[in-house]
């Protein structure tokens, strides 16, 4: 195949149980949304033992069957392994690739362990691009109020003060995007960095919006994946995306400091409620470790946020639980410390950043408490409370910044 | 009576011969003193000057070199410490050199010594420093790592790991020293092994359920029971995915 016109690429590691499901759903949606268009789906493997790579390539389902129309060409699919450094990026950088090299009009990736993926997603995700002629599409997902708390609390405030733009989910996972924003990703020298492993969904995000791409949401319904263990996976994604985020904010700095308030991004697909799948959180569990660190690691606080803030974290430590709550200035100041002790290089980036971890999982313990009897409109004004926090205190991100 | 008198005067001769032969190498010795002195001013002024540039002080206390400093009893700046090893140094590098300008066959020997120890001393030196900070950058990243998984002993965890490799560092420059080294090889052989050691039994006792733990998570999984434990988390509640 020497062109395509779509690209739908697949980012994998032992997915064996859900990858078909999501390679069916992928290959439905581009026969009944996209039948005039060439095609290709790309499994880009890590190394899967699983048979993983075997499944994407036998994963089918009769057209005639779902379909009154037929595609006009055959939708092709491989599966390649991707060289690197193992990680999510790294396969998203082969797929960038291929994009490439295939001249490709308009590229779309989806997780590979999506159980909730249906073929409109890849209309949704898809036609900004084709038919409205944007080059980065990032997904809206109904989610429940406890799920994506590293969004809620960090990436997204963070991005949408800095940039301006209200992208709600900047590391969804699943995004479309153009031929020219691929070769845009190509083309930048990041996949030694952590970008190529969990960092790469904030730095599409940023990226896009930061060199004044055209930028667009659109609203897929729920996002239903299978579940990792956040106990194993936290410190390592957190690691991972906050430095991303943190080393793009010193690469656009000359973009985001005179940048003030924020305005909405155009928003596609047909907004409904979904019922939620249920999520347990250990609120007890993450104040104890928000304790521990107020107990050990008070000197690394002290270097990062300053006596007066750890003072008042020193006060929320001997709260009890039902009184316990974390104030979103105050959390919206100690990110910006974070920020500034990345900028200042105050230490190993890699210890500042694990040494947030404590007090992120205060925040969340403290935001769960709060939205316990809330509704999802609750629990999202909340959110956007928190937001205003951090635009209101931007100036203080600017004028410490020297 | 001529060969009596030239008995008497022959040393005294001789005597004054070596005085007069010594005393331009004490001459010699003096000045370079004097010249060693000023030149040893000179140049930690000059050092000074350029650590006020490069803010040496605010970036030792930055790296904790300035509480290293402190835990030692020494109040001074950091700048003014290292101006004072550098001015210290040199002052007694001038002191060697002037005494071999004597040319005491006893004091050159003193001196080939002085200089062949210098490379051990320094590489000593450089373990020393390159060591204590490589310690604090493993203590601080154990520190942050137990407390992240909510350990309960974090700190002591993180001390205990620092302490351990202090011992390590001290060994190894007292061993490159050539200061009782078989003593030192045993001792740290002994400690070391005894904190292995212990761990291990520690380990063993009080980890039996946490190794099992790893052991299983190992082992490749068995294709009836994933799907069992999914329909289970499908059909009741999923952990948080805090992405």
């Amino acid at each position: 195949m020497d062109n395509a016109d779509i690209l739908v690429g697949i980012a994998s590691y032992n997915n064996a149980k859900t990858i078909g499901h999501v390679v069916k759903a992928v290959d439905a949606g581009l026969a009944k949304y996209f039948p005039e268009k060439r095609a290709l789906i790309v499994n880009s493997d890590g190394g899967s033992k699983d048979g993983t790579p075997d499944i994407v390539r036998s994963a089918t389902h009769d057209h005639a069957a779902i379909f009154l129309s037929h595609p006009v060409y055959p939708i092709h699919r491989i599966s390649m392994p991707y060289n690197g450094i193992p990680g999510k990026g790294s396969a998203f950088r082969a797929l960038f690739r291929t994009a490439v090299e295939l001249n490709a009009e308009a590229c779309c990736v989806v997780d590979a362990d999506l159980r909730s993926i249906t073929p409109e997603w890849i209309e949704l995700l898809l036609s900004p691009v084709i038919r409205k002629g944007f080059d980065f599409v990032a997904p809206l997902y109904s989610r429940h109020k406890y799920d994506g708390t590293i969004t809620n609390s960090i990436v997204y405030p963070v991005t949408r003060t800095l940039y301006g733009r209200r992208v709600r989910q900047p590391i969804g996972g699943e995004f479309g995007f153009s031929g020219k924003m691929a070769e845009f990703y190509v083309s930048q020298d990041v996949w030694e960095s952590h970008v190529a492993r969990f960092g790469v969904d904030i730095w599409m995000t940023t990226e896009a919006i930061a060199n004044d791409f055209k930028v667009c949401q659109t609203f897929l319904g729920a996002k239903i994946h299978d579940p990792k263990d956040p106990g194993s996976d936290l410190a390592d994604m957190l690691l991972q995306v906050v430095a991303t985020l943190f080393n793009l904010t010193e690469k656009h700095y000359e973009k985001w400091k005179d940048e003030r308030g924020s305005s909405d991004v155009p928003t596609f697909g047909f907004r409904y409620h979904v019922g939620l799948e249920s999520v347990k959180v250990n609120a007890e569990k993450m104040l104890g470790i928000f304790r521990a660190g107020l107990k050990d690691l008070r000197g690394i606080w002290l270097d990062i946020i300053g006596p007066g803030d750890l003072g008042e974290i020193e006060s929320l430590g001997s709260l009890t639980e039902g009184e316990f709550r974390f104030p979103a200035g105050l959390w919206a100041r100690i990110v910006y410390d974070y920020v500034l002790a990345y900028h200042k290089k105050v230490m190993s980036p890699e210890h500042l950043i694990r040494s947030l971890v404590p007090l992120y999982l205060g925040k969340t313990a403290s935001f769960v408490m709060e939205a316990e009897d809330m509704e999802q409109e609750g629990a999202e004004a909340e959110i956007e409370k928190l937001c205003l926090e951090f635009e209101n205190k931007k100036d203080y991100l600017v004028t410490n910044w020297k | 009576m001529e060969n009596f008198m030239e008995l008497l005067l022959q040393p005294l001769r001789d005597f004054g011969i070596t005085i007069l032969q010594f005393v331009p190498n004490l001459l010699a010795m003096l000045i370079i003193f004097i010249a060693g002195f000023l030149f040893s001013r000179l140049i930690k002024l000059l050092f000074l000057r350029i650590f006020r540039i490069i803010n040496l002080d605010i970036w030792c206390d930055k790296a904790g070199l300035t509480a290293i400093i402190r835990k030692g009893d020494v109040w001074s700046k950091p700048s003014d410490v290292f101006g004072g090893i550098i001015y210290w140094f040199l002052i007694i590098l001038f002191l060697v050199i002037g005494l071999s300008a004597l040319r005491l066959p006893t004091i050159d020997n003193l001196i080939a010594q002085f200089f062949l120890y210098i490379p051990r001393a320094f590489s000593a030196l450089v373990i020393l420093i390159a060591g204590y900070v490589f310690a604090g950058f493993i203590s601080r990243a154990v520190l942050i790592t137990a407390v992240n998984s909510g350990y309960h002993y974090a700190k002591i965890l993180a001390e205990a790991v620092r302490l351990l490799l202090i011992v390590l560092i001290l060994a190894m420059s007292l061993e490159q020293l050539q200061i009782a080294p078989g003593i030192v090889i045993a001792a740290f052989s002994i400690v070391f092994g005894g904190i292995i050691l212990a761990l291990a039994i520690a380990f063993g006792i009080g980890g039996i359920d946490a190794a099992k733990r790893i052991i299983n998570a190992g082992e490749p999984e068995q294709p009836e029971q994933p799907k069992q434990n999914n329909e289970k988390k499908n059909d009741k509640e999923r952990e948080a995915e805090y992405l």
